[in-house]
């Protein structure tokens, strides 16, 4: 390394408290980092501002966005098309579905129903009795009304399991169970 | 020339490592608990006053401003003296300073625990507090000025550059982030707005770092390695290029604390490239330690001094090469908001202060007992505790941050994230958190043996108050002599010319951030739709803001996919104009709360289920680490102060009616009536003027006033029917 030259040679009256300093030049690769990240920030900004071939985050985010909606292909299947399941697997996949996703902080842990939402094993329905109204419900929510939609958080495959577990749940008759809302079902 | 006979102060140097020692075991102490806290939710133990959102101010400012703040004045006092060959400037002063000190520590300890904060990180202290930390931080100048301008040394040693350049920074950063408008003896509302105050606070914030963590530490690595390594300094210009490239450069670093928020990009910008710029200047420092080591090493090996100070320094190179890189925008996205950030902080403060403090104690406590160190072999005992708990600390919480990221934005095959629910991605770290526990104990057993050694050590020996000394009085060397004096030769006997430059090179990147998005409009552009905080929900705000519930929950959704899937549509900038202060928060330790009042959104709830959310966390989701909140029901507003909140908005620019600080309390109840109408329904009799219905209120004005399809192209992700 070049600072071998003059290596270690003390400068005169710097001595502080009994500090010395040396005459050492800072050693190069130092310096030529500085230069290096001084120069990232200047192609940086060029890139994004000045050039303007970057894409900032507005841009960036829709980009993204497109990619990911060709990539899923997030349009859903008619709901007429999604039928209840009664294997005991299905079912069971249900019910650990609801625990996931917290149901039973506003239902119950079986289904019995709280001071924020209703009994589901019941034979009343809030929005309607059939498969399809119960996926509906838990597909788009009721959210001025406290049901929040999952649409964003679950697929149709599985709002079709968590919905064939709540029908599955019809009386079972849990302890505690809330008093019955909504029309009457047959 | 005739000696002058004068005497170094000592007292204050003594008193200042007493405080130092005490007030670190007392950071330490709340550090566990907290650690405890996210482990375990029964360390709230139920009570308001110990809650996680309270104790969290509590730790972070207790190792700041009370462990390593009195370490800073302890080095600093004592090495200045001597370098300047010059007792302290005022008796009257040190005394005022250090009791002084200590009555703002304490007074923080206090306020925070009844939870008066005003929520801004690291300056959390409200006003009147704000005022004595000014009116102490001016005397401690003071006094080093003072002593700086009658020394008997030609020059001011490089030490003295990094002490003046964090006398001057922290003055700037603290008046500029603590403008705020009192509307009672324990609240204030901030000046600035949203993405404003967001902006001047992690100017704050990150020089914090940079002027009361970096740069007086690497003052006193100047004085205390060279002197405890008996080397010299190794490149006296390689201290000149990178002191003043880094107290420059460090100034514009701020925005890298918000990238991908709402915030303009080319203040985004500035935060990226400077950080970026930041790694050499730090590393200068790195080198010109570890260098002046060179021919030292075989003393490394015995010294728990040296030890200390090589992890130190070591780390503090480490931590200045992770940050930069940190504020890279795509490294950002993961460490942000995850337990990476605070394994980066622990490497720095445990490391590079601690490190720094702890071999500064070790050298200078025995010096100023005039004895030796009880127990050199404890010492080293206490070093290989303190190094393993970093690594113990660090590791876990690297490995939960790629983890809890890396859940957070899986997606099923079907498009849809995998884990939905936040918690299952908290749930899945918490081993984490128990072995953070585990370094939080094995940091504070190292400690205790540091006391107890010290203790022994003072029991020892004996403090000379005032220790004789001479010297040659200061003849001032007149002007420049340009053939064999450089200009920087120059400023350093030019002691105030050189401060002002100091404090040049200081002011001019917050001024370039600050000033423009204060005053050039187009920086914040409005939104119509967006109103401001109704009573209530102003109410709400305060009770968010005293609780600390920014410490776990952030309220602003960045432009990633699997961001807006699970909390909404981003944060825009238009959002928070109302927004005094801004309550964004850095960590997520609970789920985004931006959009929590958009009822068509993801995270909305409904006002029965936030009642019993608050009454009890875990009943509602048995894995959940919140605290309970259940005084909330029990606690009124308190409306009295109501009228004055609207006033003090209004005084802030917030375009209420005229006169509707008269009606505020009546609009209050109105709304405050509603709910509790809706809580019947389920069951749950409340009064309205509860803290638990504004907080109720308020949680559902998050993000309400913004439908994504009025923005622009870009709601397409809202699509998914």
């Amino acid at each position: 390394m070049e600072e071998n030259k003059n290596v270690d040679e003390h400068l005169d009256e710097h001595n502080y408290d009994g500090i010395q300093e040396l005459d050492n030049p800072p050693p190069r690769w130092i310096m030529m980092l500085f230069y290096i990240t001084i120069g990232f920030a200047i192609i940086y900004a060029a890139y994004f501002f000045w050039l303007d071939v970057g894409d900032l985050q507005d841009a960036r985010y829709v980009k993204k966005s497109e990619i990911h909606e060709t990539r899923y292909q997030l349009a859903s299947q008619s709901s007429d098309e999604i039928v209840a399941l009664t294997d005991a697997a299905d079912i069971e996949e249900g019910k650990s579905i609801y625990k996931e996703m917290s149901c039973f902080a506003c239902h119950g842990m079986l289904g019995e129903g709280n001071a924020i939402g209703p009994n589901l094993c019941d034979d009343t329905w809030l929005y309607g009795c059939d498969f399809q109204s119960v996926f509906n419900i838990i597909k788009n929510g009721n959210a001025a009304k406290g049901m929040t939609p999952f649409k964003t958080q679950l697929s149709d495959a599985r709002i079709q399991k968590v919905s064939s577990y709540l029908l599955s749940l019809k009386d079972s008759k849990p302890p505690n169970a809330k008093g019955p809302q909504g029309e009457t079902c047959e | 020339m005739e000696n002058q006979k004068f005497y170094y102060d000592n007292k204050t140097v003594k008193l200042f490592l007493l405080a130092t020692i005490i007030w670190g075991v007392v950071a330490v102490l709340v550090g566990v608990l907290i650690a405890c806290q996210l482990a375990f939710p029964a360390f709230n133990f139920g009570l308001e006053y110990t809650t996680f959102g309270r104790m969290r101010p509590l730790h972070t400012n207790a190792v700041i401003f009370a462990f390593v703040g009195n370490a800073i004045f302890a080095g600093v006092y004592y090495s200045l003296q001597k370098l300047l060959k010059a007792r302290l400037f005022s008796d009257v002063l040190s005394k005022i300073h250090f009791w002084g000190w200590q009555l703002i520590i304490v007074l923080a300890a206090v306020t925070f625990t009844l939870g008066i904060s005003t929520s801004k990180e690291y300056a959390e202290l409200e006003w009147p507090i704000d005022i004595l930390l000014t009116v102490v931080w001016v005397i401690f100048g003071w006094n080093m000025i003072g002593t700086i301008l009658k020394r008997r040394v030609q020059h001011i040693y490089a030490a003295i550059w990094w002490y003046l350049a964090t006398f001057l920074g922290v003055a700037l950063l603290h008046v500029v982030n603590s403008f705020e408008l009192p509307i009672s003896l324990i609240k204030s509302y901030p000046i600035y707005a949203g993405a404003q105050d967001a902006v001047v606070q992690w100017w704050y914030g990150h020089n914090a770092v940079a002027f009361f963590l970096t740069t007086p530490f690497l003052g006193l690595m100047y004085y205390y390695l060279p002197k405890a390594a008996n080397r010299p300094i190794y490149s006296y210009r390689l201290s000149i290029i990178h002191f003043w490239s880094l107290i420059f450069l460090y100034m514009w670093a701020g925005p890298h604390h918000l990238l991908y928020q709402a915030l303009p990009e080319w203040v985004q910008a500035l935060g990226v490239t400077f950080s970026i710029m930041l790694i050499a200047p730090s590393w200068g420092g790195m080198i010109n330690g570890l260098l002046t080591l060179r021919g030292a090493w075989d003393k490394v090996r015995d010294s728990a001094v040296l030890k200390f100070f090589v992890v130190a320094v070591t780390a503090y190179g480490m931590s200045t090469f992770e940050g930069p890189m940190m504020s890279l925008r795509n490294v950002n996205q993961m460490t942000h908001f995850t337990d990476w950030t605070i394994a980066h902080t622990h490497i720095a403060g445990m490391a590079w202060n601690g490190g720094m403090t702890f071999g500064m104690l070790y050298w200078l406590l025995p010096r100023i007992f005039r004895t030796k160190l009880y127990s050199e072999k404890l010492a080293n005992t206490h070093f290989w505790i303190a190094t393993l708990s970093i690594l113990v600390y660090a590791i876990p919480l690297y490995w939960s941050a790629v983890t809890q990221w890396l859940m957070l934005r899986e997606y099923t095959p079907e498009g849809f994230l995998a884990y939905p629910n936040f918690l299952e991605t908290l749930t899945q770290i918490l081993p984490m958190y128990t072995l953070r526990i585990i370094s939080g104990i094995m940091f504070l057993t190292g400690f205790l043996i540091m006391v107890y050694n010290l203790f022994k050590t003072m029991a020892a020996g004996s403090v000379e108050a005032n220790e004789a000394a001479e010297a040659p009085a200061l003849v001032l060397a007149g002007k420049r002599k340009p053939l064999n004096e450089t200009i920087h030769r120059w400023m350093e006997r030019k002691t105030v010319r050189f401060s002002i430059w100091v404090f040049v090179a200081l002011f001019i990147g917050g001024a370039i951030q600050i000033i423009p998005m204060i005053f050039i409009k187009s920086n914040i552009p409005t939104i119509d739709t967006v109103t401001p905080y109704t009573p209530l929900e102003l109410e709400g705000r305060d009770v968010y803001v005293k609780e600390g519930c920014y410490t776990c929950h952030s309220q602003v959704i960045r432009p990633f996919r699997w961001e807006t899937d699970r909390y909404g549509d981003y944060s825009k900038i238009g959002e928070f104009v109302y927004d005094h202060p801004f309550l964004w928060g850095s960590r997520r330790t609970g789920p985004d709360l931006a959009r929590a009042g958009y009822v068509n959104g993801p995270m909305y709830k409904n006002s029965a289920w936030h009642y019993n959310h608050f009454m009890d966390p875990q009943k509602m989701n048995e894995q959940s680490i919140m605290p309970r909140y259940d005084w909330f029901a029990k606690k009124d507003v308190n409306l009295d102060m109501t009228p004055n909140k609207i006033r003090a908005m209004q005084t802030l620019g917030v375009p209420y009616p005229e006169g509707f600080d008269e009606q505020a309390v009546d609009d209050l109840l109105w709304q405050a009536n509603q709910i509790v109408a809706e809580l019947k329904l389920s069951g749950i009799e409340i009064e309205p003027t509860k803290e638990m219905v504004a907080m109720i209120a308020y949680m559902h004005k998050l993000g309400r006033d913004i439908e994504p399809n009025t923005n622009q192209n870009l709601d397409s992700h809202d699509t998914g029917e």
